[in-house]
């Protein structure tokens, strides 16, 4: 069956494409060049006039695991104020800031995306977070697993281990949990958490194992990297949310030693100390560092005025941040001794000085940051605000006069700490291509998406050109996943189940097995074989299928 | 102009949800429009006009007839104008009410009053459970206005009442006032077992002694000058409390378990 897209203005930066009006051809859920000779076009689509982009990539958003499950559990008013009926294609659902699996997988692909990514993965939990996110329908999935305040790792570290012997504890978490990356959350603090430290910063040791942040930061992206995984270490910081953090994270940027590091929710790490209310917008300096270090990628995790849950695996922020919790009440837990877990719901108000402020510092890291494949649209879904938000930020970022709207409703002594009304610049549709599209399948390592070459899997999102780029946004003419129609005008018209995207580096399997058994039957409450998660599981349930991405193998060993 | 009238057909099988039936949502439709709205049922959305007969035309004055209990929601969100209910009604009744009155002549179910912030609901009749409750998940229950229960109430009665005034004329179950942080209840009846159960603040009126449990704390008795205020408030409500004028209380305070600052008046 071959389908042809007639006449569309495509926007393809992975190809340097940038409004061409072409034709583009699907066979079987891939893009071809053109039809076999004699073949006929089964169902034509004229798109003269339209955008055309490959489907969005969500690289940052907390959609499964156990988290996820208690935000939904302990804010049954976020499900009662939002309620979804069914249609004739989709199940009923409701929830705002933490929906039910299936709205999720119906929401994103109604705006046009086509995968996201969970941030969290816990390997503990990675079987209930794999299984949930195959409950989410039409988007591929794919998750980081958590790591770097697990004991076993801390213990490698403390007894200053081999790095190889490291790579191969990464490796084979990576296999276990079927993840696409790797992702340290507070660096050796969620463990400091659990002994009575309330704060760790980049260079102070943990009170136990004697290792610091900067070690832990330093052993895990050099893994990643030689390990050959395309994704770089996935950093969430130290002093998430404490003002002066700016100096936390410019230093976590020098701390990997030139290994490529993502820096997710850089916006929640970029907070000065000066003025009145001793707290500022670090943009600038943080916005300098990313166009300095090429090593260095980040997603912004912009705040939205609104009601939202933050859901973390950042422990001992949280617990800090619980006394803000509105609706009043939180969770704030440990998960098996390995990592932690804090969910407080948070309502951002435009009229709050600090909330308000929060918003400016995201915008002026997107707008001050020059090269768009190393700056991600995120809200940190839902920490920052729901994903459903997405179009709402696009329009702040490309139209300069509806920001400056924006900005001057805020409060006024936030206004007076910001610069951002000074900042001319406007994304271009290219330039929003890249970040959701092109920019975000390079540096998860998904070659056949986020892209309209040959090749690759006809994931397609068609819009309306519109000057009001939130109307647009928000809702597509065609959304195609896998060359399927699943989304028209806006609305589901068929309900696909992606695909779960996984690497799998080479390693040592039976050098660390013979650890990790050892620890596992002392220590562990479940037996090593059993927390493996295998790709038959992920399958077994018709909803997704394993595909393993291409991982160029060891790299030249460093050291 | 007389009272727009919905009269039940036959009772339903599924519970139906009569938000969309207040007099500010209907304020400026035609009976055409009315009788095109579809309630949420089940799996189902009947119209309205499927399930009731229609006929008035002063959305500001509802009535609803031959009402039972499967007929939950009634005066959702309300704030304005009147609702008159003849007949049993479901759960969720007066849920979230701010403004107007609404009142029923027959029984309703759990959660009565639930969220409401102002306005009055006056139930000729019994309730049932959780009446000025918090639903599962809210932190507060009613926030203000005030309640007139001519009949019983079930377990929990204003559990985790924030303010407003609940007067019981009957009697209640256990539980009453449970992890009450403000505001007032009057029972003229009997209570159940654990009164004030973590009870915050607030205060509890009664008639007869009540069966207390360990954390509350006799303080003896005790000529209170501001319940002569307080009943002389009551003077123009629909209620039996309007006759009462006494201000010789045995106090109890509690819970002590949890900051102790409810009190329980007993008249003497």
């Amino acid at each position: 069956m071959l389908i042809k897209l007639t006449g569309g203005t495509v926007y393809d930066p992975a190809h340097q494409i940038d409004g061409k009006v072409m034709d583009i051809y699907v066979r079987d859920g891939r893009i071809v060049e053109r039809p076999r000779d004699g073949e006929p076009v089964s169902q034509e689509y004229d798109l003269r006039g339209k955008v055309v982009m490959a489907g969005a990539i969500d690289m940052h958003t907390h959609i499964g695991g156990g988290k996820v499950n208690i935000a939904r559990t302990m804010l049954p008013e976020d499900h009662r104020i939002d309620p979804t009926v069914h249609t004739e294609f989709c199940r009923s659902g409701c929830g705002h800031a933490a929906p039910s699996t299936l709205t999720t997988g119906y929401r994103y692909a109604e705006m046009g995306y086509t995968a996201g990514f969970e941030p969290a993965l816990l390997p503990v939990n990675a079987r209930q977070s794999h299984l949930e996110m195959c409950d989410t329908p039409i988007i591929d999935k794919g998750g980081y697993a958590m790591i770097g305040s697990d004991d076993f790792f801390l213990r490698m570290l403390a007894a200053k281990q081999d790095q190889n012997a490291i790579n191969d504890y990464v490796a084979w978490i990576m296999h276990a949990s079927q993840a696409i990356g790797i992702k340290v959350v507070n660096p050796g603090g969620i463990s400091a958490f659990k002994f009575n430290q309330r704060a760790l910063d980049l260079d102070e040791q943990h009170a136990h194992y004697q290792i610091s942040p900067r070690e832990v930061l330093k052993a895990l992206s050099r893994a990643v990297h030689e390990l050959g995984v395309p994704h770089p270490l996935h950093v969430h910081g130290n002093n998430l949310g404490v003002p002066g953090n700016v100096e936390t994270t410019l230093k976590t940027m020098g701390a990997v030693e030139g290994f490529p590091v993502h820096l997710t929710h850089i916006q929640f790490h970029s907070y000065g100390t000066e003025g009145d209310r001793k707290f500022s917008s670090g943009a600038a300096a943080i916005a300098e560092a990313l166009n300095k270090h090429k090593n260095v990628s980040a997603d912004v995790g912009q705040i939205l005025f609104g009601q939202t849950v933050t859901a973390s695996g950042d422990n001992m922020r949280q617990f800090a941040n619980a006394s803000h919790a509105s609706p009043k009440k939180s969770v704030i837990m440990d998960i098996e001794c390995d990592a932690g877990c804090g969910v407080v719901p948070f309502k951002y108000k435009d009229q709050n000085f600090v909330n308000a402020l929060q918003w400016a510092i995201g915008l002026e890291i997107f707008l001050l940051t020059e090269d768009p494949w190393r700056i991600f649209l995120t809200t940190d879904h839902p920490n920052g605000a729901p994903f459903t938000s997405y179009p709402h930020l696009i329009k702040l970022l490309m139209d300069k006069s509806f920001r400056n709207d924006m900005f001057t409703k805020l409060n006024l002594d936030a206004q007076a700490m910001s610069t951002l009304n000074s900042i001319e610049r406007e994304y271009s549709l290219y330039e929003i291509a890249i970040m959701t599209r092109a920019g975000a399948a390079r540096l998860v390592g998904l070659h056949d998406r986020g892209h309209l070459g040959v090749g690759a899997g006809a994931d397609i999102t068609v819009y309306t050109d519109n000057p009001d780029r939130e109307a647009m946004f928000a809702k597509p003419d065609y959304v195609f996943k896998d060359g399927e129609l699943v989304v028209r005008n806006g609305e589901v018209v068929k309900v696909t189940w992606g695909s779960t995207h996984t690497v799998k580096p080479e390693f040592d399997r039976a050098g660390i097995e013979k650890d990790l058994k050892k620890y596992f039957d002392t220590y562990h409450t479940m037996n090593m074989e059993h927390f493996k998660v295998s790709a038959d599981e992920i399958s077994e349930g018709g909803h997704s299928r394993v595909i393993v991405q291409e991982c160029k193998g060891r790299r030249e060993k460093t050291a | 102009m007389s009272a727009l009238t919905f009269t039940l057909k036959t009772a339903p099988q599924q519970r139906v949800d009569l938000s969309a039936l207040t007099p500010d949502a209907l304020a400026d439709k035609s009976l055409a429009d009315i009788a095109a709205i579809e309630l949420p049922s089940g799996h189902d959305k009947p119209r309205v006009d499927t399930l009731f007969d229609i006929s008035g035309d002063d959305a500001s004055d509802i009535v609803i007839k031959n009402a039972t209990d499967r007929l939950d929601y009634i005066g959702h969100g309300m704030r304005s104008g009147r609702i008159t209910v003849h007949g049993n009604v479901g759960s969720y009744l007066a849920f979230k009410l701010r403004k107007g009155e609404i009142v029923l002549h027959g029984n309703a179910g759990d959660f009565a009053a639930s969220g409401m912030a102002g306005g009055l609901l006056h139930v000729h009749g019994n309730v049932g459970d959780f009446l000025a409750s918090a639903i599962i998940g809210e932190r507060r229950g009613m926030k203000g206005g005030t309640v007139i229960i001519t009949g019983n109430a079930g377990e929990r009665a204003g559990d985790q009442m924030r303010r407003g005034l609940v007067l019981i004329e009957g009697n209640v179950g256990s539980y009453c006032a449970s992890r009450m942080i403000a505001g007032t209840i009057g029972v003229m009846g009997t209570t159940g077992e654990y009164l004030a159960y973590g009870m915050r603040r607030g205060t509890v009126l009664l008639n007869n002694a009540p069966k207390l449990h360990a954390t509350i704390q006799d303080c003896g008795s005790h000529t209170l000058p501001f319940l002569s205020l307080m009943f002389k408030s009551f003077r123009d409500l629909p209620t039996k409390f309007a006759a009462v004028n006494r201000n010789r209380v045995q106090r109890y305070a509690g819970d002590i378990a949890n900051d102790g600052k409810g009190e329980i008046l007993v008249f003497k």
